[in-house]
């Protein structure tokens, strides 16, 4: 082995990096960047929630507090730990309310809350969830199980003659029964995620197929040959939609069936409104592919376009975290990612099983974005290859 | 001005280099005409404006009586590189075909014309991958005439070729212009400028002389084109 050569090849290699400005620049700026993107969002303070109550508890006399009304307590409690707004509901409005999304969850306390605390020393609520958001979800349990042990926590120490130890709060005798207004028991966590699954990588990867074959034609010289006929450059563009939005619903189809059928996952809504919606996105992916490669002169660059276009959308697009749960300052970021709207309508068709009719706004946004970047990849194509 | 080449005063500067500068040329139909010059002297630069791929920063071109850059006559345009430029996984057929689309020429026995006429028959099945660069070129070239051009703009279309196919190009050449195709053809060698019914000669831009071969060398009592070249490059 020889020294010499290997450093001249080293030097040779950094020699041809640091020429290479915008490698050099993105590899020390795209970490920070991404890095302060999952700080923001992992740091942020969990946003204020909706829950209605429904409390119909009756109450139990109890010799040193008088009556014992379970219900009021847990409702204080509910108050003072500022993580909700609190809605009180009639049982009748409970659905309704969660569907027209003015409530996240409803507690309900029922009659004989109090009496069967007393008998059986232990706590059950009664929690209902729009279900369609497992971060949501998550959320809105673990606070009204934390709220209800405080109570109890609390009349432990001025109540002896309660059959609670006011010790560890782990110990307490509180369970919390949810149930969900969509997407019910059958669903397992994958059932969640799947919906942002599959968006994902339809997006990803006829994104990196587009670009890749469009660094192709500036490299061997066709597109400069391309553009010195009649062809213009909004045929170019369509040209390169179709051809490549064929295999894109191609890849669609397979993602979905093999969603559905191999892995087995559980959806409600209708196969070909999913179809539609995927198909819509992997349009938007490819024409993005487009864009960008106008961007780029090699296949190494459209791979950095990776960590500024794609990852992004994976944090903010309505995959983790709902659009308004997002700080207020990345909010108009997600708003304008085209995975935020395919998750939203896939959400809302897989767990919800919602119709056309609901999502047909969602679909319209994609298709805009769609014929947007489209327009805007005709007008930066550039002529000097 | 029924020239199907005219240009007046055409210039292209890249930053402060005046990569095309000033330069009226005027070519007749149906001839062969040559750029001559050293690398760099400006005869890309010069053929990318003719074929509207750049955009002059002052001056006209005018192709077959439009100004450039116009996309629609580029259907009467055929334009050909050094490098092949083709699509490597479509066959010699497919390519062909293509570009034939591309200029909206549907006429299928066309396509076979164009392979004919370069020698490509036997190979027309072949992905164009598994060519040799020679084969590559002659594809290229049929890309490039197979929607019967009026006028071709060739940029060093035999840099890199051998002889004996340099040779095979030029009489594909001179069989177009007798057929009333008008050649532009771009060269850094000598002895192709013989083969051109007329030459523009160009240095750093400039177009130092036009005239025939015999022409350029009699008005400066040279004995070869080279020092003819040589003698305009000091004026």
């Amino acid at each position: 082995m020889n020294i010499r050569r290997v450093s001249a090849l080293a030097q040779r290699v950094m020699r041809q990096i640091l020429r290479d400005v915008r490698t050099v620049t993105l590899l020390i700026v795209a970490p920070m960047l991404l890095l302060s993107l999952g700080a923001v969002l992992f740091r942020s303070d969990p946003p204020r929630l909706s829950l209605g109550i429904v409390n119909e508890d009756a109450g139990v006399p109890l010799p040193s507090v008088g009556t014992l009304v379970l219900g009021d307590r847990i409702v204080r409690r509910l108050a003072d730990s500022d993580a909700f707004d609190l809605v009180s509901l009639q049982p009748e409005e409970i659905d309704a309310r969660l569907r027209d999304g003015t409530v996240e969850g409803v507690l309900i306390l029922a009659a004989d809350l109090s009496a069967t605390f007393q008998r059986e020393r232990q706590v059950t609520l009664d929690l209902r969830l729009e279900g369609s958001n497992p971060t949501r979800s998550t959320t809105v349990t673990a606070r009204v199980t934390e709220a209800a042990m405080k109570a109890l926590a609390g009349l432990a120490a001025t109540s002896p003659d309660l059959p609670v130890a006011a010790g560890d709060a782990a110990e307490l005798p509180v369970a919390v029964e949810t149930s969900y207004l969509y997407a019910g028991d059958e669903f397992d966590g994958l059932d969640f995620v799947a919906p942002v699954y599959i968006a994902f990588l339809a997006l990803f990867f006829v994104f990196l197929l587009t670009c890749v074959s469009f660094i192709r034609e500036r490299s061997q010289g066709t597109f400069e040959r391309l553009l010195a006929t009649p062809a213009t450059r909004l045929e170019i563009v369509l040209g390169y939609m179709v051809g490549l939005g064929l295999f894109a619903l191609l890849q669609v189809a397979v993602i979905l069936l093999f969603t559905v059928w191999v892995i087995q996952i559980s959806y409600l809504g209708h196969l070909g409104l999913l179809f539609l919606i995927v198909a819509l996105l992997a349009v938007v992916g490819v024409n993005l592919g487009i864009l960008a490669s106008a961007f780029a002169r090699t296949e190494f660059q459209v791979v950095q376009f990776i960590p500024l276009l794609i990852i992004p959308q994976a944090l903010l697009g309505d995959v983790f975290w709902a659009i308004e749960d997002l700080p207020a300052h990345l909010q108009p970021l997600a708003r304008i990612m085209p995975i935020t709207y395919a998750n939203r309508a896939l959400r809302a068709v897989m767990l919800k099983g919602w119709g056309l009719a609901e999502i047909w706004h969602d679909l319209a946004v994609l298709a805009g974005i769609a014929v947007l970047l489209l327009a805007l990849g005709a007008l930066t194509m550039r002529r000097e290859v | 001005m029924d020239a199907p080449v005219w240009t007046h005063q055409l210039s292209k500067r890249f930053g402060s280099l005046r990569a095309v500068d000033g330069v009226d040329l005027s070519v007749r139909s149906g001839e062969i005409y040559g750029l001559l010059g050293p690398n760099g002297s400006g005869k890309t630069t010069l053929i990318r404006l003719l074929v509207g791929l750049l955009r002059s920063t002052s001056g006209h071109a005018m192709v077959l009586g439009h100004a450039m850059p116009t996309k629609a006559v580029l259907a009467q345009v055929g334009y050909m590189t050094q490098a092949s430029a083709l699509y490597d996984d479509l066959t010699v057929r497919e390519n062909v075909a293509f570009f034939a689309a591309m200029c909206g020429a549907v006429d299928r026995t066309r396509v076979e014309e164009a392979i004919a006429l370069v020698e490509m028959d036997d190979r027309a099945r072949s992905l164009v991958r598994t060519l040799s660069g020679g084969m590559k070129q002659r594809t290229s070239l049929a890309c490039a005439l197979v929607h019967r051009p009026r006028l071709l703009l060739l940029d060093e279309p035999t840099v890199g070729i051998d002889p004996q196919l340099r040779a095979v190009f030029w009489s594909y050449f001179r069989r177009l212009a007798d057929s009333g195709v008008t050649l532009v053809i771009s060269s850094h060698v000598m002895d192709e400028a013989e083969r051109c019914d007329r030459l523009g000669l160009l240095r750093q831009g400039r177009l130092l002389a036009e005239g025939s071969a015999d022409e350029l060398r009699a008005r400066v009592g040279a004995s070869t084109l080279e020092e003819a070249f040589l003698y305009y490059t000091e004026l």
